[in-house]
């Protein structure tokens, strides 16, 4: 078969733990000893000896107050090889954590190295009322993380002006873990903004740190959909 | 949004008294031509500019450029005289400019007797490789008996700068001298470098040559300028190439046909519309401290299916950094796959390619998905989709709008009415919505219609009205377009990358694909669609076709996705 049109697809060589393969799929190089929590059912690839875990032990007891009543979503890889994750075609963005700290909106969060120290909160004030996600994954530490995004996210400052920062929750990806973060509802009548329920809530975040947005408010939590 | 032709189709940028902007963001040239037009029926003006010193004074008689002294020692600043419609012109060429000029300030000042309030209107604009970047336009009216004024300021503030002054001046050319009058200083060149459109006068009437890397600096088509025919070249100026214009340069307040012209889109723009800029891209930011390309040269891992040692390999000196997520790896490096563990430079590093884009214009595109407004410039409200708010910073006011009158008629039509909010205070507002691509569309005078389901938001200071095509087989009996007429920008969300065709005898087009046209085209529901049903019975695929009439330069805007 001729193979020249696909030729371009063909995976680069690897050069870090976790790489994007295009703009949508993530690849991370497994080693034994280097775990990594993937969201359930990400996998699209994979190469070499890698197996995994679903609902693990440490994610059950850290999932506990994942409130949704099902399965963890997440699960635990390990095994030597190439991993390839992807979530429904949205955009995978990959940090690398040196002693930083974010929090993540649950559904926004692809895979994380093991090691690094993660908690699951319930996700305070209005937020819960969104369609996103229920939860939030803090993770601190050194070490990678993958998230994803619908379209390309935008990264603001918020230490830049004396206001603070308004995100729609629906929008929200991640932020530094220690911006102060309160609910804001807009109880005028004639303000409608946010979607579905017409009433206004946004989050509004101050301090010192960074919010990551996505520019889009798809606030159907993929996860549920996979069972 | 590209336009048809391969026409560079930027819209200038209009300023507003006070407003200020980086000439980085407004073009990646250095060369650049300065244009300074007053009408003003019975006024001589001398039109001159002061190259001022940090202090703001002419400590150099040199950088004085006026008509008794047409150039600047090593020529970075040139007075052109009256060219292309504009009444007096000038050559600034920044990267050549003396250190020790930190701001050119040009101004008028009336000859003879008069007032400025006799002016019936002018500008002073800013033109790159042809292309007119930035445009200040005054009216007559703001002034009262000042005899002259200050029209703009480029200045160096990190970066060179434009900001529009508009600032009346009592005493004539003599009282501004005295304002800036100083002593003498040395003067040194400073250098600069960089690819970049070079300097050519604009061309008049809207068309502007294809980009090229560098046009040498050419004197404008004459023809069309008001004060005085295009006199000889200045035996100064070097005489390159002069760009071929195929139109005949239009006046000088000559609106250019409305053209769909994407705000610079800041950093990365993965989206469809890169238009022609005037020049070689900018030089991509430079990487933040810290970030080294190369991946790091800690020690090598074993490649997979060996186990290793032990999982944490020693760190790289701090400062290495990760490659870049994105983007390819480093060249050339065949190595076994390493599992850097390194402190690379964070996660800031990371993220900085997503970072906000610089402020300074009220649209700026974040990246392909995403539009800023910054209410504070112009302090007007936008008009917006309700719920398309991802993002907002200061304080920024919303509150429900209703449709008007018409825009229920349509939302009884259609089953759905389109909601606006209104966004009004000072901050910005990051606008989104479902990742669609963003293409703000900056109109000047001009009209353009929009499928209402694509306008995401607009200035306010547009008008905008609802109009209905009727046809048979559109579903829900007309195609509703929201028509924007006026100054001020619309943004328009598209499914994918759209394509911009320009309007001929044979344009058609699906009518739930198309998503915008200029208003000057005229909208016919095809009958092919028949054609078809009959030759493929029961075929109900294709739903309505759309024929655009028009004259030349209009066009229309078609997304990959029926919707």
């Amino acid at each position: 078969m001729d193979q020249q049109l696909v030729s371009g697809c063909t995976p680069a060589a690897p050069t870090a733990r976790m790489e994007t393969h295009g703009n949508s799929m993530l690849r991370v190089v497994m080693q034994s000893g280097q775990d990594l929590f993937a969201r359930t059912g990400s996998m699209v690839a994979y190469e070499g000896f890698v197996q995994y875990d679903p609902n693990p032990p440490a994610v059950r007891q850290m999932a506990s107050q994942w409130l949704t009543g099902e399965g963890a979503p997440l699960m635990r890889c390990h095994g030597d090889g190439m991993l390839y994750l992807a979530d429904y075609g949205a955009d995978v963005v990959v940090l690398n954590l040196n002693e930083d700290s974010l929090s993540v909106n649950g559904s926004n969060i692809l895979a994380f190295d093991a090691h690094l120290n993660w908690g699951v909160q319930r996700v305070k004030g209005m937020a819960k009322f969104s369609g996103q996600g229920l939860f939030n994954v803090a993770i601190s530490g050194t070490g990678w993380v993958a998230l994803t995004t619908r379209g390309t996210p935008v990264v603001v400052d918020c230490g830049r002006g004396a206001d603070e920062t308004y995100v729609d929750p629906d929008a929200l990806v991640a932020w530094s873990t220690h911006l102060k973060m309160k609910g804001k509802r807009s109880f005028k009548a004639s303000s409608m903004i946010g979607r579905g329920s017409g009433e206004a809530y946004q989050m509004g975040f101050s301090g010192q740190g960074f919010v990551v947005v996505q520019p889009s408010e798809d606030s159907t939590d993929r996860l549920r959909a996979r069972g | 949004m590209q336009s048809d032709g391969g026409r560079s189709l930027r819209m200038a940028r209009e300023f507003q008294r006070g407003h200020k902007a980086k000439i980085s963001d407004l073009t990646a040239g250095t060369d650049l031509y300065v244009g300074v037009q007053i009408t003003a029926p019975g006024l001589n003006f001398d039109i001159s500019c002061f190259g001022l010193d940090a202090d703001e004074r002419l400590s150099d008689d040199r950088y004085f450029v006026f008509f008794n002294q047409p150039k600047s020692p090593e020529e970075s600043l040139q007075q052109l005289g009256p060219q292309a419609g504009d009444t007096e012109s000038f050559r600034v060429t920044l990267d050549r400019i003396p250190s020790s000029i930190q701001k050119l300030s040009f101004s008028a000042s009336i000859d003879g007797d008069g007032q400025m309030s006799q002016v019936a209107s002018g500008y002073i604009r800013l033109v790159a490789g042809g292309d007119e970047v930035a445009r200040y336009s005054f009216q007559g009216s703001e002034f009262s008996t000042e005899r002259a004024m200050m029209l703009g300021d480029i200045y160096l503030k990190d970066v060179w700068r434009f900001a529009a002054i508009g600032q009346g001046f009592d005493g004539g050319l003599d009282a501004l001298l005295r304002n800036f009058g100083g002593e003498v200083a040395e003067d040194e060149p400073a250098a600069d470098s960089g690819v970049a459109p070079g300097f050519a006068p604009p061309a008049a009437g809207g068309a502007s040559q294809p980009a090229q890397p560098a046009p040498g600096f050419a004197v404008p088509q004459g023809g069309g300028a008001p004060a005085a025919p295009t006199p000889p070249p200045q035996p100064q100026a070097p005489q390159p190439p002069q760009p071929q214009q195929p139109q005949s340069p239009a006046a000088a307040n000559a609106a250019a046909p409305t053209i769909a012209a994407p705000i610079t889109p800041p950093g990365a723009q993965p989206g469809p519309a890169v238009p022609a800029p005037p020049g070689p891209p900018q030089p991509p930011p430079a990487p933040p401290q810290g970030q080294a390309v190369p991946p790091p040269t800690a020690p090598q891992a074993p490649p997979f299916g060996q186990p290793p040692g032990g999982q944490q390999q020693p760190p790289p000196a701090p400062g290495q950094a990760i490659p870049n997520p994105f983007g390819q790896p480093p060249g050339g490096q065949q190595q076994p796959p390493q599992v850097p563990q390194g402190p690379a430079a964070g996660m800031a590093v990371t993220l900085e390619k997503y970072r906000e884009a610089p402020t300074g214009q009220r649209w700026t595109l974040q990246n392909g998905q995403l539009a800023r407004v910054d209410l504070g410039i112009d302090g007007q409200p936008v008009l917006a989709r309700q719920g398309s708010m991802v993002l907002y910073q200061g304080k920024v006011d919303f509150s429900h709008k209703g449709a008007g009158f018409r825009g229920r008629i349509v939302g009884n039509a259609t089953g759905q009415e389109m909601q606006l909010m209104r966004c009004s205070g000072g901050g910005q507002v990051f606008f989104a919505e479902e990742a669609g691509y963003l293409h703000p569309i900056e109109l000047q005078g001009d009209a353009i219609c929009v499928s209402a389901e694509h306008v995401l938001a607009f200035d306010e200071s547009l008008q905008h009205e609802v109009r209905r095509i009727e046809g048979h087989g559109i579903p829900g009996g007309a195609l509703f377009t929201m028509q924007f007429q006026g100054t001020g920008t619309v943004v328009v969300k598209t499914q994918g990358s759209p394509v911009v065709l320009p309007v001929t005898p044979t344009t058609f087009a699906d009518a739930d694909a198309v998503v915008a046209w200029s208003a000057a085209a005229q909208v016919v529901v095809s009958s092919q669609v028949r054609l078809r049903r009959q030759a493929y019975p029961g075929h109900s695929g294709e739903t309505v076709n759309l024929q655009f009439r028009g004259a030349p330069g209009n066009f229309i805007v078609v997304q990959p996705c029926e919707v």
